[in-house]
């Protein structure tokens, strides 16, 4: 019989794992997305095609403007200046017109439509045009005169640090923030169930008779952290497969595609990797000490996981605050922080190595921790431990139950 | 196997176990009884090393330990709280479980399909736990306690959940395991059940040990061994029954009947005489205490509130 600790880890690893992670059901839900997307593609471009019908508007007044300046792409204006207003409604209202524009004068027109719609804005545009036309006109000034008046001035931005985050830059920090996002989220949302459900339904006895809260705890972490990276390794390849699709189709995503570099890459693995164990390590403590989901206060402890990763998306406004320096390095921000930077700005070589030896260094305090927790916590029924206790057991382990 | 020394627990201001000291030997059927609170799960969960004594010592076993660890894989246990994965197929919760305890799960799976077949379940070992009654999930989870072949196994309640005629069938798998050189630690109510199956019994109150030995054993212990069942025609005087110093008698509720046992060394004629001066005898009958007279007479009445240690 094979009873190591690395076996059993490994086994509760699996169990944990397979119980979450259902390839069908990601297969399926994907699908179904992407199915209703294709659905929602096709019902939006007929639409945008119903809506590509060049509108009729029929003019009734003229006002100071020349008829002949009636004539855009965009709408198809007839005269019907001849005709009564009743006659114009009813072509209106029998749907042969789009709608009555009335210019009154170079400040003021009207247009009547069933509803609102959007060429109205073009419409605006166009009557804006005609008027600077007739002003210029007016006071005697010609087009090159007007182009050179109203030219905007031309600033050109330059930084310090010679670099600035680029649109493609801000993508791939805001996607790889995204992913971190998910993969916390998983952690969140199955430890949470795995372990409130196992103490809901009384099987923590039976485990903790043949293995230590330890070893449980450690299986639960790594089984659930795989369900958390599996989904954010399909996305992401399916994020990739877009992205490359869109090159394929001519769309500009090579500069995107070029920021992924090695560095970026293992950097975001390794500190994706350990910041998500370090979480769930957290989230299995916290968890362990909750009697009724429903109920307890320590369920807001869950969502502590997010916050780090909120700071990151701030980092995409502006990565070279001191403040984000040091969120970067700091083991409870920087997986989600520090890779974001890498993308955004230039990073120095020991910030990395430094972030990810503190970050390891602090998962593994926090395992010790939670396993502690964990221990005591798994078999409390009917009362939840308050802070000062799981400080206790934390700092000093239970003297009520096994440890390694 | 087991042996407690002195062993004490205490929550709070509760001694759920008092100075315990007992021995269980390989091989035997060792049975603790008590009313609820009496320190049997306790006394169970500091055998796991799921609590630890506040003083005295376990001692294992040389078959339970390995370089002076509890050897975890040699223990089967069946807590008194239920439960088991219900969003799991069957033989796949169960092969987990027994790897757990050390099973590789290519034998783990054979041996899961080999009790799933004795118990009739075979054809649903694709189906979640959910799926299954409450008397199947106990099963599954009596399954899973002793199918890595444990050298100790602890069943706290096995029999609660079963209807009479599963009761029988786990009783005789009980057996069938001490047989096969399991040694067994057993809880529960079940008097008659416990009575046939077990070697030795403990009996618990408070934390402290009230009596122990074999069937023979307590009824030597509370007597001859006998009990008289008694109708009277008239009873004149029933408090010289219940303040007698020569005997334990209660009424039984359903039947209106006395059972009486005479106390240790105190002759039958004089159990006698002070039945007829309580009344007019109309029926008497001698037989065998049981173990469910032994434990009434032990404890008085039932005992109410919860098992919280």
């Amino acid at each position: 019989m094979k009873h190591s600790i690395w076996e059993i880890t490994k086994n509760v690893t699996v169990w944990e794992f397979n119980r979450f992670f259902k390839w069908m059901d990601l297969v399926k839900g994907f699908a179904f997305f992407a199915f209703f997307g294709l659905i929602g593609g096709v019902v939006g471009s007929w639409a945008g095609s119903q809506a590509a019908e060049t509108p009729v508007v029929a003019v009734s007044a003229y006002g100071p403007f020349n008829q002949e300046g009636f004539e855009i792409t965009a709408i198809r204006f007839e005269d019907r200046s001849a005709l009564p207003a009743d006659s114009l409604n009813s072509l209106l209202m029998g749907g042969e017109i789009d709608g009555i524009l009335t210019v009154i004068s170079d400040r003021e027109a009207t247009i009547r439509t069933n509803s609102d719609r959007a060429w109205i804005m073009q419409l605006q545009t166009h009557l804006n045009e005609l008027r600077s036309g007739y002003k210029l006109e007016q006071l005697g000034l010609d087009a090159a005169i007007y182009t050179d008046l109203t030219a905007e001035v031309d600033l050109s931005r330059e930084f310090d640090s010679g670099e600035v985050a680029s649109l493609a830059d801000k993508f791939l920090a805001g996607g790889a923030i995204a992913l971190l996002l998910m993969a916390v989220f998983m952690g969140f949302a199955y430890q949470f169930t795995a372990i409130t459900a196992e103490k809901q339904q009384r099987i923590t006895e039976q485990v903790l008779s043949a293995i230590s809260p330890q070893t449980w705890i450690d299986g639960k972490i790594l089984g659930i952290t795989g369900v958390g990276l599996a989904y954010v390794a399909f996305y992401g390849a399916i994020g990739v497969f877009g992205i490359i699709a869109l090159a394929w189709f001519g769309a500009p995503v090579h500069q995107t595609l070029a920021l992924i570099n090695p560095l970026f890459l293992v950097t975001f693995v390794l500190m994706a990797l350990i910041g998500t164990l370090m979480w769930n390590a957290f989230l299995a403590g916290v968890a362990a000490t909750i009697d009724d989901p429903n109920t307890s206060t320590k369920s807001g402890f869950m969502f502590l996981p997010m916050f780090p990763v909120m700071l990151a998306f701030l980092a995409l406004v502006n990565p070279d605050t001191v403040a984000m320096q040091l969120l970067s390095i700091f083991p409870l921000t920087s997986y989600a922080v520090l890779p974001a930077r890498m993308v955004l700005t230039s990073v120095s070589w020991w910030e990395p190595v430094l972030a990810i030896a503190l970050l390891a260094v602090t998962a593994w305090l926090l395992r010790v921790a939670a396993g502690r927790i964990f221990a005591a916590g798994m078999m409390m029924y009917g009362k939840e431990p308050d802070y000062r206790q799981m400080l206790h057991w934390m700092l000093k382990g239970s003297n009520q139950t096994q440890t390694d | 196997m087991i042996t407690f020394s002195n062993v004490t627990k205490q929550f709070s201001k509760v001694k759920a176990v008092d100075q315990l000291s007992f021995a269980v030997q390989p091989g035997e059927i060792f049975a603790l009884l008590g009313p609820n609170g009496a320190g049997k799960t306790t006394s169970v969960r500091m055998i796991l090393q799921l609590l630890q004594p506040d003083a005295g010592t376990i001692r294992y076993g040389e078959s339970l330990l390995k370089t002076g660890e509890l050897l975890r894989t040699r223990i089967g246990y069946l807590p008194e709280e239920r439960g088991v994965y219900q969003d799991t197929p069957i033989l796949k919760t169960l092969v987990y479980l027994a790897s757990l305890r050390g099973m590789d799960p290519v034998r783990g799976r054979a041996v899961a399909r080999q009790w799933l077949e004795r118990f009739a379940l075979a054809d649903r070992a694709a189906d979640k736990v959910s799926t299954l009654s409450k008397g199947n999930q106990q099963k599954i989870q009596f399954i899973a306690a002793i199918m890595h072949k444990p050298d100790f196994a602890i069943l706290d309640e096995p029999f609660s959940g079963f209807d009479p005629i599963n009761q029988e069938v786990i009783s005789d798998l009980i057996r069938e395991l001490r047989n096969e050189g399991t040694t067994i630690l057993l809880s529960a109510h079940q008097m008659q059940l416990v009575e046939r199956i077990a070697d030795r019994i403990l009996l618990l109150s408070g934390g402290r040990e009230l009596m122990s030995g074999t069937m023979d054993e307590l009824r030597t212990r509370m007597g001859d061994g006998q009990k008289l069942e008694v109708t009277f025609t008239q009873l004149s005087h029933p408090e010289l029954l219940s303040a007698s110093t020569q005997l334990d008698a209660r009424q039984d509720v359903t039947t209106g009947q006395w059972v009486v046992m005479p106390r240790p060394g105190v002759p039958l004629n004089q159990v006698l005489e002070v039945l007829t001066r309580a009344g007019s005898v109309d029926t008497l009958r001698t037989t065998q205490a049981n173990l469910h007279d032994i434990f009434i007479q032990s404890f008085g009445v039932n005992n109410g509130g919860s098992d919280e240690a």
